[in-house]
C-alpha cells in the first residue's frame, strides 16, 4: 500500500523555544494514502513537529521534502494551499456560525459575481459532509452539534481544500468508542481516496486499530518506527518511554482506622452537566476521576470548590458546605490544582514567591506588609522540599520550566496545609522527569493525611497513583473501581458508556 | 544548584536578584526616561527661561492634577482597565467641594475631606460595583459614567463656574510649606502613599495578580470583586483630590475641567510602562510619564508653540513608545496579536 515515494519527508529538524530544545534531529516519512501514527509522551516533541509540517512555527534546522521537492512552509496558509490541513483537540468552529459557513470559512464560498452564492455553498457543504457519512443540514449552527459533530465538521472543513496530508492530533480524546470506529471508517477511507493521515494519539490500542505505519518520538528524537505490524505494545511503550515500564511504586493505603471522610458527596447535581454524583475521599486516600473529556470530571472538581453552582450534599471534614466561591473554599482547607496553569493556575508576570505565597496568604488583611523574613523562609522551604528549579525565588515564574511550574501551581497550595486536594490533569505537557516527581509529591502529600481527588484523562497515570477509581460518564459515575481489579480496559469500557 | 551553593550565596545572589528586579521593572520605561531627560537638557538650552527654579516649580504644580490623576489610574490600568470617568468626577467634585464650602458652610479642612470621601465613595460604589461585582465591561461602565457625570455637574451648577472664598482652598492652590507649593508636597505624598500600597501590602500584591491572571487569583482565594471595587473607589479619590487642587488652583470650581484629564492620564501611565493588559508596571512610571507630558508642553509652551501641537507630539510619542516595548519583548510578532495557540486558518 506504502507507495515508493513519500509524499512528505522530514529529517533532521531542530527546534529550540529560548533554553528548551524540543526537537533535536527528529524525522518522519508519510506516505500517500496511508495512516500513519505519530506516538510520544508529552514534551517529546510531537506537537512542535507537526506545528512545522502545517507552518504554523519555522523550523531552526532540518529538510522537508514534499511531494518529491525540497521544501518548507512559510506559514499556516502556505501549507493548506499545498494541500497539508490540521484538526486540532480544541475545537475552531464558530459556534454561532451554520456548518456550511464554518466548513467555507475564510473567503472560500461558492460566488457568483461579488456576491455569495448561498444555495452552491450549502449544496457543497452537503456534500462534504456526505463524504464523511454524515446526515447533518448544512445551515445548522455548529452551537447545535454534539462535541463528535462538531469534529467531523471540523475534518469536513479540513478535507475541503482538497488535502493531500490531513493532521489529526488526538481526535479522539473526547469520543465514546462508537464514534471513534466511526472516525477511523472515515480514515481508513480516505486513504483509499489518497489522502494520507498522520494521527497523534496516547491510546495505543488505536494505533493497532487504525495506522497502517508508526513513529515514536522521545525528547525530540524519532525513537522508531515502520509497519504497524512489527510492533507490539510493549515493545512502543518502551520506545516511547526509553525503559521498561516498571510497577509503579505502590503506594501503601493508609487505611485510616476510622476511615473518616474528608471529603464526602452525596446526591451532587448540576443541570446538563452532573446527576446524582456520590463520592468519598478519606484521609490519606487518593481517589482519581476517569472519564471521556466533557463526562464531567472537570464540573465535578469546579463544584465542589465553588466555581460552580451545585445542588447536593457536600461535607467537608464533617461540615455540610457547599461553596458558593473559592475563598470558602479555601478557608475550610479544600485545594484546586485547574487544569491549565498558564490560564488559571499561575500568574506568570509574577515571581515565583509571589505565586507560591498567593493562596496561604489569601486570608490575610489586605493591608498588612508581607514579612520577607518569614515569606522567603516558608518559600525556599517549599522550593527544597519540591525540588523546584528556579534561579531564585524572585525569578518570573514564566521563566520556569512546564514541570517546574506545575511543581509551583502545587507548592502553592501545599503551603496552605489542605485537608482536601483536588488536582485537574495534574501532569498535562510535563515532561517524564517531573511527572515521577508530581507523582513522589502527591504520595507524599497522601502519607501526611490529605485527602487527594485527582482527576485525569492519562489512563495509566490513575492507574498508578489512586487507590480508587470512580470512572464517569455523561456526568454519572458509570463505576468505581479499586485499586485491586482496575485496568485500562475496564476504564475504557466504563468511559466508553458500557454497562 | 545544590542546596548547600544556595545557602552560602545566598546574600549575594539575593542582592543580584534585586538588581536584575529593578532593572527589569525600569526597562519598561528607560526609553521615555531618556526622552524625558533629552527633552529636559533641549529645553534648558533653548530656552532661557526653562531652568529657572520658578518655571521648575510652575512645571510641576502644572502637572499636578494629572499628577495625583494619574497615580491613581494607574492602579486601575494594573488590574486591566482604564477608568474613563475621573475627568467628569473631578469636575464633580469641584461642585461638591464648593457646595460643601458656600452652601453647607463647612469648615475647609472638612470640606476637603468630605469631598475626598465622597469622590472614593462614587467610584467605589458606581464603577466598582458594576465592574468588580456584576462584572460588566469596564469600558462600557466608566463610558457610561463619564457621561453621567458630566450630565450632573452641568444640570447641578447650571453650567456656571462658582467661585470659592476659603483660606484652606487657597493655600492648596497657591499656599507653600517650608519653601514648596502646596500642589507639589501634594504629589509627594500621593506617590509615597501609592508606592508603599503597592509595594509592601497584600492589596498591592491583588492588583497585580488580578490584572495579571484573573482566574489564577480568583482561583487562589483572593477576593478579587472587592480588589476591583478598590481600585476604582482609589481613582475617585485621585479625581478628587485632582479637583480640589484644580478648585485652589482657580479659586473656583468650573463644570468645564478636567475632559482631557481621563486620555493624558492614561497615556502618562502607559508611557511609564504599564501594560493595558494589566499585571505589569509601577507608579514610578507613572511619575516619568507624567513628567514627560508636562516638561513637553511646558517647554513647548515657553517655545510659543501651540497646544495643539502639543497634543500631536503626545500622540505620536504614545504610540512610539508602546510600539517599542512591544517589538522588545516580542520582536519576532511584529505588530501582529497573536495568540499563543495557533488558530488555524481557513481549509
Amino acid at each position: 500500500m506504502s507507495a515508493p515515494a513519500p509524499i512528505l519527508h522530514a529529517e533532521g529538524m531542530h527546534k529550540r523555544y529560548g533554553g528548551v530544545h524540543a526537537l533535536r534531529g527528529a524525522s518522519l516519512s508519510v506516505y500517500p494514502g496511508e495512516v500513519h501514527a505519530l506516538i510520544g509522551e508529552n514534551g517529546s516533541g510531537k506537537s512542535t513537529l507537526l506545528k512545522i509540517l502545517s507552518g504554523q512555527i519555522q523550523p531552526d534546522d532540518g529538510r522537508i521534502t514534499f511531494a518529491g521537492e525540497p521544501t518548507g512552509f512559510r506559514n499556516a496558509i502556505d501549507a493548506l494551499r499545498r494541500g497539508i490541513s490540521t484538526v486540532t483537540q480544541e475545537t475552531t468552529l464558530a459556534p454561532d456560525l451554520s456548518i456550511a459557513e464554518n466548513v467555507y470559512l475564510g473567503h472560500r464560498m461558492a460566488r457568483r459575481g461579488w456576491f455569495i452564492d448561498w444555495r452552491r455553498t450549502r449544496k457543497h457543504a452537503r456534500d462534504a459532509l456526505a463524504r464523511l457519512a454524515l446526515d447533518l443540514d448544512p445551515a445548522t449552527p455548529a452551537r447545535r452539534l454534539r462535541p463528535d459533530q462538531q469534529q467531523m465538521v471540523e475534518i469536513a472543513r479540513a478535507l475541503s481544500i482538497d488535502a493531500r496530508i490531513l493532521i489529526l492530533d488526538e481526535p479522539t480524546s473526547s469520543l465514546t468508542d462508537d464514534e471513534v470506529e466511526a472516525l477511523f471508517g472515515i480514515v481508513r477511507r480516505l486513504g483509499e481516496d489518497g489522502v494520507a493521515t498522520i494521527f497523534v494519539s496516547h491510546r495505543i490500542n488505536e494505533v493497532f486499530a487504525v495506522a497502517d505505519r508508526v513513529t515514536v518520538l522521545r525528547d525530540g528524537h524519532t525513537v522508531g518506527g515502520g509497519p504497524a505490524v512489527d510492533f507490539d505494545r510493549a515493545k512502543l511503550i518502551h520506545l516511547m518511554v526509553g525503559r521498561a515500564l516498571e510497577d509503579a511504586t505502590a503506594h501503601e493505603q493508609q487505611a485510616d482506622a476510622d476511615e473518616s471522610s474528608v471529603l464526602r458527596v452525596r446526591g451532587l447535581r448540576l443541570p446538563g452537566l452532573l446527576e446524582d454524583v456520590d463520592l468519598d475521599v478519606a484521609r490519606g486516600e487518593i481517589v482519581g476521576l476517569a472519564g471521556l473529556i466533557g463526562a464531567g470530571r472537570s464540573e465535578l472538581l469546579e463544584s465542589l470548590f465553588g466555581l460552580r453552582r451545585a445542588q447536593g450534599a457536600v461535607r467537608v471534614g464533617g461540615h455540610d458546605v457547599l461553596y458558593r466561591n473559592p475563598r470558602l473554599a479555601i478557608r475550610d482547607g479544600v485545594a484546586f490544582v485547574p487544569a491549565d496553569r498558564k490560564l488559571q493556575g499561575l500568574v506568570l508576570d509574577m515571581t515565583v514567591r509571589e505565586n507560591l505565597m498567593m493562596a496561604a496568604t489569601s486570608r490575610q488583611a489586605r493591608l498588612r506588609y508581607p514579612s520577607p523574613a518569614r515569606e522567603l523562609a516558608a518559600v525556599d522551604d517549599v522550593i527544597s522540599s519540591l525540588q523546584i528549579r528556579t534561579h531564585s525565588p524572585r525569578s518570573l515564574v514564566s521563566t520556569l520550566s512546564g514541570g517546574n511550574q506545575q511543581k509551583v501551581v502545587l507548592g502553592k497550595w501545599l503551603m496552605m496545609k489542605p485537608k482536601v486536594l483536588m488536582l485537574d490533569e495534574p501532569t498535562r505537557g510535563v515532561d517524564v522527569g517531573a511527572k515521577a516527581e508530581i507523582y513522589r509529591l502527591l504520595f507524599e502529600a497522601a502519607t501526611s493525611g490529605i485527602g487527594i481527588l485527582v482527576s485525569s484523562s492519562e489512563n495509566p497515570e490513575l492507574l498508578t497513583l489512586c487507590d480508587r477509581i470512580l470512572v464517569m460518564f455523561r456526568g454519572r459515575v458509570a463505576a468505581v473501581l479499586t485499586r485491586d481489579n482496575a485496568t485500562e480496559a475496564m476504564i475504557a469500557h466504563f468511559a466508553g458508556g458500557q454497562q | 544548584m545544590t542546596t548547600t551553593t544556595v545557602r552560602e550565596d545566598r546574600p549575594r545572589q539575593r542582592a543580584l536578584d534585586r538588581a536584575a528586579g529593578v532593572w527589569s521593572a525600569t526597562s519598561r520605561y528607560a526609553a521615555v526616561l531618556v526622552l524625558l531627560a533629552a527633552l529636559f537638557v533641549a529645553f534648558a538650552a533653548t530656552q532661557n527661561n526653562f531652568l529657572t527654579s520658578s518655571n521648575i516649580e510652575n512645571l510641576l504644580t502644572s502637572v499636578s492634577i494629572l499628577w495625583v490623576v494619574s497615580i491613581a489610574m494607574t492602579f486601575v490600568v494594573l488590574t486591566a482597565g482604564i477608568d474613563l470617568s475621573v475627568g467628569s468626577l473631578l469636575a464633580l467634585s469641584g461642585i461638591i467641594l464648593s457646595h460643601l464650602l458656600n452652601n453647607a458652610g463647612l469648615p475647609g479642612w472638612l470640606a476637603v475631606i468630605c469631598t475626598l470621601l465622597a469622590g472614593a465613595v462614587i467610584g467605589g460604589a458606581v464603577n466598582g460595583v458594576l465592574i468588580g461585582r456584576v462584572g460588566l465591561s469596564f469600558f462600557v461602565v466608566t463610558l457610561g459614567t463619564l457621561s453621567l457625570y458630566e450630565g450632573i455637574v452641568n444640570i447641578w451648577s447650571d453650567t456656571k463656574t462658582t467661585y470659592i472664598t476659603s483660606s484652606l482652598i487657597d493655600h492648596i492652590g497657591f499656599g507653600k510649606l517650608l519653601g514648596v507649593a502646596y500642589p507639589i508636597w501634594l504629589m509627594i505624598i500621593t506617590f509615597a502613599v501609592a508606592f508603599v500600597v503597592l509595594r509592601w501590602t497584600y492589596f498591592g500584591r491583588d492588583v497585580y495578580a488580578v490584572g495579571g491572571n484573573i482566574d489564577a487569583a480568583r482561583l487562589s482565594g483572593i477576593n478579587v470583586g472587592r480588589t476591583l471595587m478598590a481600585v476604582y473607589a482609589i481613582a475617585g479619590l485621585g479625581a478628587a483630590l485632582g479637583g480640589i487642587i484644580q478648585a485652589g488652583r482657580l479659586g473656583a470650581a468650573s463644570p468645564l475641567v478636567g475632559q482631557d484629564i481621563p486620555l493624558a492620564a492614561a497615556a502618562a501611565v502607559l508611557l511609564g510602562g504599564t501594560s493595558f493588559t494589566g499585571g505589569v508596571g509601577s507608579v514610578v512610571g507613572t511619575a516619568v510619564g507624567v513628567l514627560f507630558i508636562g516638561t513637553l508642553q511646558n517647554g513647548l509652551s515657553i517655545a510659543g508653540v501651540s497646544s495643539f501641537w502639543q497634543q500631536v507630539v503626545t500622540g505620536v510619542i504614545l504610540i512610539v513608545a508602546v510600539s517599542i516595548d512591544r517589538l522588545q519583548r516580542n520582536p519576532s510578532g511584529r505588530f501582529i496579536r497573536r495568540r499563543d495557540t495557533p488558530v488555524k486558518q481557513g481549509g
